[in-house]
């Protein structure tokens, strides 16, 4: 998704040790969630991306390009972070009538 | 029902609607509040509609979607039964009137309103049996007709109140 960052799931550590470039992997807490909104055959593509700019704050562009892999794709993850608010995220979808799920975020 | 204007001094917008739709308005959302307290109870889940309306966030994770029920579920049918009630409410009085009033909303009632709307339009689609948004309605036979009309209205009703967020918003109008 364009509006949100990616988060890189490896992190640096160590990094001043002797110019060592080490990496962990993540704990389980720190791996990201993700929101995805799917397609239905019920809600308008223009309604969604008008939720899209609405509740995420996306421009008009982005909005649309979401609305678009949704309605092509079938889904389109539109927010990564932590698990509370994406799960805020899909209850704030289905306020609006739209499905929503929160899934860990790929490793 | 004509489309939502500003009102001239005042945060808010009216429509004019015939009491006819008000009345239509008033029970869907009044059926709406009640398939919502239905949710809360034992084995509403076989009912299509309500899953189409509280949909499980974690389709993937039974513990999760467990926990989520527990602990979340109710507050978002109280917040969707909140919205139907707000449409409830605005339009009740002019179902009783002889002829079409004015129904004025702010903002925060309009987002009510669509997302009221968002809600209906998803059980009236299953009531319709809406699974492929490529088949027309008209393809569907007489005795759907009506559902159809209504399911088309409410789809009006809907844009009309993004029209009139965005302006709220102080976007341009989308159309």
């Amino acid at each position: 998704m364009p509006a949100m960052p990616t988060v890189p799931l490896l992190v640096e550590e160590g990094a001043e040790e002797e110019g060592a470039l080490l990496t962990r992997e993540r704990h389980a807490a720190e791996v990201p969630w993700t929101t995805t909104v799917w397609n239905d055959p019920v809600n308008l593509m223009s309604y969604v991306a008008w939720v899209f700019r609405r509740h995420f704050g996306m421009d008009a562009a982005a909005a649309e390009r979401a609305m678009l892999q949704v309605h092509h794709d079938g889904r389109a993850v539109v927010a990564q972070g932590n698990r509370e608010l994406m799960e805020r995220h899909a209850e704030a979808m289905h306020e609006y009538g739209l499905q929503a799920t929160v899934e860990r975020a790929p490793a | 029902m004509r489309r939502f204007e500003p009102v001239a001094g005042a945060s808010a917008w009216e429509a004019l609607i015939e009491p006819e739709e008000a009345a239509l308005l008033a029970t869907l959302a009044r059926q709406l509040q009640v398939l919502l307290a239905e949710s809360l109870e034992p084995g509403a889940d076989s009912d299509p509609a309500l899953r189409a309306l509280l949909p499980d966030p974690y389709r993937h994770d039974p513990e999760l979607a467990e926990e989520w029920r527990r602990l979340s579920r109710r507050g978002l049918v109280e917040r969707k039964t909140g919205f139907a009630r707000t449409l409830a409410d605005l339009v009740d009085p002019v179902a009783d009137a002889e002829h079409a009033q004015p129904v004025r909303v702010t903002a925060d009632e309009a987002l009510d309103w669509v997302r009221g709307i968002g809600s209906l339009r998803l059980v009236v689609a299953e009531r319709l049996g809406i699974v492929d948004d490529s088949e027309p309605l008209g393809s569907m036979g007489e005795n759907v007709s009506v559902l159809a009309e209504v399911y088309d209205f409410l789809g009006w009703v809907q844009d009309d109140l993004v029209r009139v967020l965005e302006q709220a918003e102080g976007h341009p109008t989308h159309e």
